[in-house]
């Protein structure tokens, strides 16, 4: 496994030097949330535009969660759960793989670019792995830049 | 109580020290935080886990009438239990606090202070806006269960099962392996006090076994875990260790056992018996067979033949038991012996390797033997005495298995037979110089014994009615009847002037020379065909003297007939015409003079899989024959039958004249009428009849008993038999390519010349010599050959080969994962020559020599037998390596100098430690090393770079050269040494990640289960009630197992004696009157949870199964289902608090001003 820490950090940013973008991650309580608890008993840095909710399973991602995101000010959205076979609640990740594939061709239909919403596996020995995903995610919303949001 | 009232939320912002404060400016989150709606008083402190921060927010609570509680400290993983405790001291719900993770999340992972400190005042905005929405929840409890669960038998697993059962808990061990122990019962020595590892250890297995209520369940592995902490159902297989409680452990079975294979145990460097004990202290002390499925010749076989057994016995030389072992399972051993098709030999593995075993000439031999030695053997008793009779028609191959089979189990059976002699087509059909009569004869004589009556010329539909049998009448008044009439109809070609004389049915031609009636035969004979009965009747026509040729309208290729019976036919002189069919028979005065044929060419294949000829235009020609022979196939005569035409409800037959039955219970339209053999298939093969005999039979006995005809044991040999290990014979045997290649034995044939002169055999059988050669080809497919030796020695009868594996179910509290490690594959390590040179060997191969139950009797000894003049111990191997593990191994060093002094102590060998950093941590240990260093080991600093042949070395004698650099003065060094120690890493067991999924645990980066916090909880895990002891959670020591394994128990202890366990109330509840009765959620569930309640039209979750994954509160159309302590109220609070604009943060663009979302 390689350890990609700083390199997404360094980028320029894209829009203006001052400008930080707003992301939201939702993390299931028991892999992703804990794998992010380990990037931080590691203290391996990750982007501070990402901030992250908890939820207890990423099978409990309502698509209004995304919607409203997004028109609240967020400008990207990231949905994390553990791997494809080990959910703590054997099949919840199952269901919001299904979810996202739509819920990414209905943002499109939004005028929303989908590359906004990403879904990835984290476990919870990922520290790592979930700080390149906020790295990266944050490094490509700063190259999309800011979401306007129609009223 | 102030939490029903309107929200009067109180923030606390923790320092931690420098923790949090260093990168997040604490006071300013305190001040925007007191700018939120409903905050009534912010607050910062050095440490809000601290008793006095814990005692601040209890002031809060009864002072300030503060009703909602946020701490913005570290992960709520650490200490949200912490503050709802103190929350619950100042009588608030617990469940109306919420955590802000700015430590973690926040102050660690990020170095920007202002960006920081900006994102945990998001955070906290988060916190304040969703826990205004919080509602009080009531803590769920659940009895605990006391019973626990330890996966794993090593050290670990036994050290906890001691501890929890002590304290008078059940305790199940599951343990794969054939007995408890572990690694550690293979080590000789530990370190550093150079105990004995057995003395220590076996006390502890002992006492494990003796205690009542720590059940032990070794060859189990767990395959599911439902439930949670408290209430865990497990699913356990238990796999059939084939030998029972019974056992005395008294050896006996060793003695006979003829397998051997190389021995896991001692890593594979000596071998031990299909039936066996790991090592003399296992416990349970029940002996165990290793037995991977059947052999797949036994598979392949359709009367489940122990071929593979009988093979093992006479490679052993024991053809007396070899013989008794066939005739277990057939009845007609000698006639099998010499003209069975063998689908034995085809499914052989050794074909893999060179050729298959000379499966049929080996059962040859052991009836040859048998019929040498013992003139007149005696079949055992019938198991029975059941009164009822049965009528079987038909002698044949199936009739006879049927009958053999029924008088053994207590019928009395006659046999009615049409001709004066009894075998079906092994008496009329077969050529003697293929099956000799008195072979045949021989194994009559034996089938006579059991009882069976045969009445010979008496013919069905001629002498007597299938009516009859089944009457009362008191000749016959027969219980059931088994027809096995055989198929004697030659198929004529339907050319033209086959009714010309001259032309006579191949079948009906064998039929007329085997009984002994005048048969002539012309001088230049065609026989049109190409299988096994065209063969005979080649062969058998160049006997009578005549000029054969057979015509085939395919090719060799696709020639149905046995390889060997064409090899025969060319030896002996029959002509072969491919790609020929016959047109018309060419008649002079109602004489044949000739064939009148056409050319073919071969088309694609047909649905059969088998090109079809297409006749060539023009190639018309006429050949010169007096006799033509066609033996195109045969079916059964139906005239027996009312004119051959049944009625409705009767007997049924297919278009090809073949009897109609069940497929499983061959039982005919008529009940207690079965049918079977050719009369069922059409022309098939001998074993394929005897096949259908068995079944029959096990279909009678159940028919006669009353019992419903189905759930039946007795073998079909699927069309591809499972061929074992697609690489190996089995799973720790070497592979097919590491085989030496050996000639198979070939039989001695007559020379064709002499052999045309009579009808005697046309080869010889093996002798005893070449048989042994030859069966010891055998690869011993699944270890087990089932011979069943070991069952007729076994003193209190405890061999079952029969067992099954069985799922047991447990019901269990908690779970203690210590399934250990696998040591690292020295394979991989290609310059160290592992595997390549003799004397390179592993640690685990070294700790076998050692001891004194291994391979050597704890000698160090080379190849060669000699003891080494010096050895080298590398020190990590594969681990503290890029290429392979990243880690160290930690045990190594010590093991490593462990050897040094044992080497030393045991040999007079010079001893080099190649070593890269000296890791001597423990109590005792570097006292150790430097004891190590007095006794003279001398220890280089440098990593191996390569280990190879001494340039001096003849070659056999091993000598090897260690090359390294040695930093330590900066060095190239080579050092020849007799032997090399390989201290390979500890690894994840290869089955770690499967292991995982079925108890819901992490692994860390470097493959290991993942302990629920690396410094707090090494013990938990992620799943409540689910632990960890050993290398299962990383490499360690002895003392280091044991002592995770005590605190284990301790924390398993301490679950137990609280009595119950509070499980949160995070559930998902339906609001009725909103759920339109849509059921999508009823599928989400993977719990099962949800029902639907019909008669209300709505869905209801039962709260015991309800898990709280939210996952239908996500899916509900009409967001009818709420998920307590998630609610989507909750959640959307918390992303508008993190998305509103922060005061004293930097200019956001793209957010939208206060007041506009939801």
């Amino acid at each position: 496994m390689t350890m990609t820490t700083e390199a997404p950090l360094r980028e320029p940013e894209v829009v203006t030097a001052e400008w930080r973008p707003r992301i939201v991650a939702f993390l299931c309580n028991w892999c992703s949330y804990t794998g992010a608890d380990l990037a931080g008993i590691s203290r391996i840095q990750w982007d501070p535009s990402v901030s992250i909710v908890r939820v207890m399973c990423s099978g409990r991602m309502d698509p209004t969660f995304v919607a409203k995101a997004f028109s609240m000010g967020a400008d990207g959205v990231i949905i994390s759960g553990c791997h494809p076979g080990d959910c703590h609640y054997q099949e919840g990740n199952y269901k919001t793989l299904r979810r996202v594939h739509l819920l990414k061709r209905l943002v499109a239909g939004f005028g929303i670019d989908p590359d906004r919403l990403e879904l990835v596996w984290v476990s919870a020995s990922e520290g790592d792995q979930w700080a390149e995903t906020a790295n990266e995610m944050a490094a490509r919303i700063r190259i999309l830049g800011p979401l306007e949001v129609g009223s | 109580m102030a939490e029903n009232g309107e929200p009067r939320v109180g923030v606390y912002v923790c320092h931690c020290g420098f923790n949090i404060a260093a990168t997040v400016d604490v006071e300013a989150v305190r001040d925007e935080a007191a700018t939120r709606p409903n905050v009534v008083v912010a607050r910062d402190y050095q440490f809000m886990c601290s008793n006095a921060g814990q005692d601040l927010i209890k002031q809060d609570i009864e002072e300030k009438g503060v009703n909602r509680v946020v701490v913005a400290a570290c992960s709520p993983l650490m200490h949200e239990p912490t503050f709802r405790a103190a929350a619950e001291e100042a009588d608030l719900n617990p469940y109306l606090v919420q955590i802000a993770n700015i430590r973690e999340q926040c102050a660690w992972v990020h170095d920007d202070r202002q960006a920081a400190t900006t994102k945990a005042e998001q955070l906290v905005n988060g916190a304040v806006g969703r826990v205004a929405l919080h509602e009080p929840l009531d803590p769920m409890y659940a009895e605990m269960n006391p019973a626990t669960l330890v996966v794993g038998g090593g050290i670990a697993g036994i050290q906890a099962a001691l501890s929890i059962s002590e304290a008078g808990n059940d305790v199940y061990l599951v343990e794969r392996k054939s007995t408890i122990g572990g690694m550690m019962a293979k080590f000789d020595k530990t370190f550093p006090t150079l105990d004995c590892a057995a003395c220590i250890l076996t006390p502890k297995m002992v006492s494990a076994d003796r205690r009542d209520n720590l059940h032990l369940m070794t060859m189990c592995e767990v395959e599911s875990v439902e439930g949670f902490v408290g209430n865990f159902k497990v699913k356990v297989r238990q796999k059939a260790r084939f030998v029972t409680d019974a056992c005395t452990s008294c050896g006996e079975c060793l003695n006979v056992c003829p397998v051997n294979v190389p021995d896991p145990f001692n890593e594979y460097v000596s071998t031990r018996h299909a039936i066996h004990k790991a090592f003399p202290q296992a416990i349970p002390s029940t002996y165990v067979i290793e037995k991977q499925g059947s052999p797949p010749c036994m598979e392949a076989c359709p009367i489940h033949q122990n071929a593979a057994g009988y093979v093992a016995l006479i490679a052993d030389g024991r053809f007396e038991e070899a013989a008794k072992l066939i005739r277990k399972r057939n009845p007609l051993p000698f006639v099998c012996g010499r003209v069975c098709y063998h689908p034995c030999e085809t499914a052989c593995s050794r074909g893999k390797v060179d050729d298959p075993v000379a499966i049929r000439g080996l059962k040859r031999l052991a009836m040859d033997w048998e019929r040498e030695h013992i003139p007149d053997p005696e079949p055992p008793p019938a198991k029975h005495d059941h009164g009822e009779k049965v009528a079987i028609i038909g002698s044949g191959p199936a009739g006879l298995t049927c009958a053999f089979d029924l008088a053994q189990e207590g019928y009395k059976v006659t046999v009615f037979e049409k001709h004066n002699k009894l075998g079906g087509m092994l008496a009329v059909g077969l050529p003697d110089y293929r099956c000799p009569p008195e072979i045949v004869e021989r194994d009559l004589d034996y089938i006579r014994k059991t009882g069976v009556e045969f009445r010979t010329e008496v013919e069905l539909g001629v002498d007597f009615k299938l009516a009859d049998l089944l009457s009362d009448k008191p000749e016959f008044g027969y219980g059931a009847v088994f027809m096995a009439l055989g198929a004697h109809r030659g198929l004529q070609l339907r050319v033209p002037g086959e009714e010309a004389e001259g032309v006579i049915l191949g079948i009906d031609y064998l039929r007329e020379i085997n009984l002994g009636r005048p048969q002539p035969t012309g001088k230049k004979v065609a026989v049109i065909g190409g299988g096994n009965t065209a063969m005979d009747v080649a062969r058998t026509a160049r006997r009578q003297g005549a000029d054969v040729s057979i015509l085939y309208r395919r090719t060799a290729d696709e020639m149905p007939a046995d390889l060997e019976e064409v090899e025969g036919a060319i030896a002996e002189g029959v002509h072969f015409d491919y790609l020929v069919s016959p047109l018309e028979v060419v008649v002079e005065n109602g004489k044949v003079t000739g064939l009148r044929c056409i050319n073919n060419e071969l088309a694609e294949p047909d649905e059969t899989g088998r090109a079809r000829p297409i006749p060539i235009e023009g190639s018309e020609h006429i050949r010169e024959f007096d006799m033509i022979i066609p033996s195109v196939s045969q079916q059964p005569f139906r005239t027996w039958f009312k004119g051959g035409v049944p009625e409705k409800g009767e007997i049924g037959f297919t278009k090809w004249d073949t009897l109609i039955v069940e497929p499983d219970s061959l039982q005919t339209g008529l009940p207690g009428v079965f049918g079977g053999g050719d009369v069922v298939l059409g022309p098939a093969s001998i074993v394929e009849a005897m096949g259908q005999g068995r079944r029959a039979a096990e279909a009678i006995d159940k028919y006669l008993r009353g019992r419903p005809l189905e759930n039946f044991e007795t073998h079909v040999a699927p069309p591809d038999p499972v061929r074992g290990f697609v690489k190996r014979p089995y799973e720790h045997g070497p592979t097919y390519d590491q085989i030496e290649k050996m000639p198979r034995a070939r039989l001695e044939a007559r020379d064709p010349a002499t052999r045309l002169a009579d009808y005697d055999a046309v080869d010889f059988g093996l002798t005893e010599e070449e048989g042994i050669r030859e069966a010891s080809r055998c690869l011993h497919c699944g270890v087990c050959v089932e011979c069943h030796s070991c069952e007729n020695v076994c003193p209190p009868d405890a061999v079952r080969l029969d067992m099954k594996d069985e799922i047991v179910e447990l019901e269990v509290g908690q779970i203690l994962i210590s399934t250990g490690f696998k040591s690292f594959d020295a394979t991989r390590m290609t310059p160290y020559g592992y595997g390549r040179y003799d004397n390179v060997v592993t640690s685990t191969e070294f700790e076998r020599m050692l001891n004194s139950t291994g391979p050597t009797g704890g000698q160090i000894l080379c190849k060669n037998g000699k003891p080494p003049r010096s050895v080298a111990i590398v020190h990590c191997v594969g681990s503290r390596d890029e290429n392979y593990n990243r880690y160290c191994s930690r045990v190594c060093c010590m093991a490593a100098l462990k050897f040094a002094h044992l080497v030393k102590d045991r040999t007079d060998a010079e001893l080099y430690e190649f070593y890269i950093d000296m890791r001597a941590f423990g109590k005792g240990y570097e006292e150790f090393y430097l004891r190590v260093l007095d006794e003279g080991a001398n220890v280089i600093r440098g990593k191996v770079v390569e280990v190879m042949p001494a340039k001096n070395a003849t070659n056999g004698d091993g000598h090897l050269v260690v090359r390294a650099e040695d930093t330590l003065i900066g060095r190239f060094r080579e050092i020849p040494v007799d032997m090399v120690v390989l201290m390979g890493a500890i690894e994840p067991q290869p089955d770690a990640e499967q292991v995982g999924r079925v108890f819901s645990l992490s692994r860390s980066p470097d493959g290991f289960f993942l302990e629920r916090h690396p410094k707090l909880d090494p013990i938990g895990t992620t799943t409540d009630g689910v632990y960890l002891a050993g290398c299962a959670q990383g490499p360690k020591d002895i003392p280091d197992t044991v002592a995770q394994a005590q605190a284990a128990a301790a924390d398993i202890l301490g679950m137990i004696s609280k009595g119950e366990v509070t499980i949160e109330p995070v559930r998902a509840t339906v609001q009725e009157h909103l759920c339109g009765g849509c059921k999508t959620c009823l599928g989400l569930c993977p719990y099962t949870a949800i029902t639907f309640d019909e008669e209300h039209n709505n869905a209801v979750i039962n709260q015991a199964l309800c898990k709280g994954c939210g996952t239908c509160v996500a899916a509900c159309p009409a967001a009818a289902i709420t998920g307590a302590g998630f609610t989507d109220e909750q959640i959307l609070a918390e992303l508008d608090g993190i998305l509103a604009p922060i005061a004293s943060g930097p200019m956001q663009s793209g957010a939208i001003p206060e007041g506009v979302a939801t």
